[in-house]
């Protein structure tokens, strides 16, 4: 018998009574937010994060971005997220957006542009709108890379990202 | 060779001041917890459903596990299948082997820790480098994490300092944790750079679409897994869930749950290999299936390692990861690792006061304590609680019983107790009494005075 087989009847013998699978929805909230609420819970969240967050209209997003590649004394990596999570701060950013994997978790300090309109209140709305399935890769990015292992002090920046901007246009 | 975890935890304390910082360092994470728990208005609601969730895919796992399977392999994941560490380690070292891997970077997989793997891969001569800045401290330390979330919690920065200073070559005495962070990151991304291949875990399983998701705040498995082009991960075979949907729950209360943080940095999910690169996912039972099978303890299981048990266990707090001699410590350790080896375990579900403090910050809801209080019967049952508590358990039981030898027996306590000078005290009331004092005698017991009570003023 393969290992294959042999797991799974050792899992088919052993396994407790059916329970029902319950629904992966939380009720939702009684108000919905308004987009200004969602963005402002969305920049604190972010800011939380540690990342650095920049509002700005449609028109000047050319400008705003290339100041702070100028100002990035490493570089920066740019990229355009596809929603933005307001309780947590995060953004979805698949391979598509990424180009190259590497490059984005190499980089010192990594750009994201994200539409105002694209921020959702939590998680569960976020799964609701993306699928992990249709890319071989996708993340949710909140802010830039940390550790706290050397005796619990935070430390901003380990092995990806030190810095984390978001652009948020419109 | 039995892990005796009262005389380790004893070790442990013999340091008071080491003791009650590593102590005041994980109650402050529990706080944090608490923080992010009471600002989460539906947070019963979530634990509910993830509990939920896990139990239902427990009860029908083998299917889950099929459909995970079948869209893996779909999406060109390769999925392989290991009853025990042995295999496990064979079948990892042979996918390295074909393709030619000697050095490999691996980021935090307590099953792979669990299975032995770094010591069987290094001694077919691959080099192994952790790369979560915790294990990586442990790993040049020789030591084994002592934390399933943060391996490095027992170590002062100082001794963080020393170890880099003999191994990266930073200034003697450097203490300082963002220098110290940042010598790490130098060191560790020339491994990235070099490695032929990327070893992770996986949080999170999906069944309906043939993926997995790793969580971190370093980025560290992130860096492996987009630069060398070939990833194989590791994964328990408990860590599958039913749906995409369902990490909406468990990602809102893992990191919340493990470190106080609203989510981890990256959130990443696998559905497949970029063009050139391969993607391999051996999934392990190791004794889980036989958890399974247990009525009293197959909860256990639906455990996410998020950690939150440890930080609030007074024991663990104050005994240390180490003492627990298992891979997995704390309350969930103690009631996953008794049912591998019950005798060398016996003392694990003894390291506890049955405060329910686990059980009540679970995000999972396991019920830890009572299947702490199951494990300890079992244990006694088969004759591994040490003759002792059954000697003394026995002797109670019978003045229990017996309601006159029981008011005897208290009287005499009483007026002995009362005349006995304090050292002959102290050697009387076994662990409990060296440090605490016992209680005034009172000179009455409640009987004798509601008898005297009611004589003076009739019934």
């Amino acid at each position: 018998m393969s290992a294959r087989e042999s797991i799974l009847r050792a899992v088919r013998d052993a396994r407790p009574a059916v329970e029902a699978l319950p629904s992966a929805v939380m009720r939702p909230r009684e108000v919905a937010q308004s987009h200004h609420e969602l963005s402002a819970t969305f920049v604190a969240a972010a800011r939380s994060a540690g990342a650095d967050v920049v509002e700005t209209g449609a028109s000047e997003i050319g400008a705003v971005v290339q100041a702070i590649v100028a100002d990035a004394e490493l570089g920066a990596f740019i990229c355009d997220g596809v929603l933005g999570v307001a309780e947590n701060g995060a953004v979805w950013l698949p391979l598509s957006r990424l180009r190259d994997r590497a490059e984005a978790f190499l980089a010192d300090h990594v750009v994201i542009v994200l539409d105002r309109e694209a921020i959702v209140a939590d998680m569960h709305e976020a799964y609701a709108r993306i699928d992990p399935r249709a890319e071989v890769f996708g993340t949710f990015m909140a802010g830039p890379s940390k550790t706290a292992d050397v005796e619990q002090s935070l430390v901003i920046g380990a092995h990806g990202p030190r810095r984390v901007t978001v652009v948020l246009r419109g | 060779m039995s892990v005796d975890h009262r005389k380790a935890a004893a070790a442990f304390l013999a340091d008071e001041t080491r003791a009650d910082w590593h102590d005041a360092a994980l109650w402050w994470v529990r706080t944090k917890r608490d923080v992010m728990a009471q600002s989460v208005p539906e947070w019963e609601a979530l634990r509910d459903t993830a509990s939920a969730i896990k139990e239902h895919t427990l009860s029908r796992l083998d299917e889950y596990l099929e459909r995970f399977e079948r869209n893996a392999i779909a999406n060109g994941i390769h999925v392989h299948w290991a009853r025990d560490a042995a295999e496990h380690n064979a079948i990892v070292h042979g996918i390295l082997a074909r393709a030619g891997a000697r050095r490999i970077v691996k980021s935090k997989s307590m099953l792979t820790e669990e299975c032995g793997l770094n010591p069987y891969l290094e001694a077919r001569g691959v080099e192994v480098v952790d790369t979560d800045l915790g294990e990586r401290i442990v790993q040049l330390r020789g030591e084994a994490p002592s934390h399933i979330v943060m391996p490095a919690i027992h170590l002062r920065k100082e001794e963080v300092g020393e170890t880099f200073h003999e191994h990266l070559d930073t200034p003697a005495g450097l203490a300082n944790p963002i220098a110290l962070a940042g010598a790490a990151r130098i060191h560790l991304r020339e491994k990235f750079l070099a490695a032929d291949a990327a070893l992770t875990g996986a949080n999170f399983a999906i069944a309906e679409s043939g993926g997995f998701v790793v969580c971190t705040n370093e980025g560290n498995a992130d860096l492996g897994m987009a630069i060398a082009p070939l990833h194989i991960a590791s994964i328990g075979i408990e860590k599958v869930i039913p749906r995409a949907a369902d990490l909406g729950v468990f990602l809102r209360l893992l990191a919340r749950s493990a470190t106080g943080q609203p989510v981890t940095v990256y959130s990443s999910h696998i559905h497949g290999a970029e063009p050139g690169r391969a993607v391999h996912v051996v999934l392990v039972d190791n004794g889980r299936s036989t958890q399974l099978g247990r009525e009293d303890f197959w909860r256990s299981l639906k455990c996410i390692r998020c950690g939150a048990c440890m930080n609030t266990c007074p024991i663990y707090r104050r005994s240390g990861g180490h003492s627990y001699g298992s891979t997995i410590p704390g309350p969930i350790g103690s009631v996953l690792t008794p049912g591998i080896d019950l005798e060398r375990y016996a003392s694990l579900p003894f390291a506890s006061t049955l405060c329910g403090s686990c059980t009540a910050v679970c995000p999972v809801k396991i019920d830890l304590d009572a299947q702490l209080y199951r494990w300890r019967q079992r244990v006694t049952s088969a004759g591994y609680g040490g003759r002792k508590k059954t000697v003394l358990a026995t002797a109670m039981a019978r003045v229990l019983e017996r309601p006159p030898l029981f008011a005897r027996g208290g009287a005499l306590a009483r007026r002995t107790l009362r005349v006995l000078p304090s050292r002959a005290r102290r050697a009387l009331s076994g662990a409990w009494g060296q440090s605490r004092d016992l209680p005034e005698m009172p000179r009455q017991s409640f009987r004798e005075w509601y008898r005297a009570e009611r004589g003076a003023h009739g019934s």
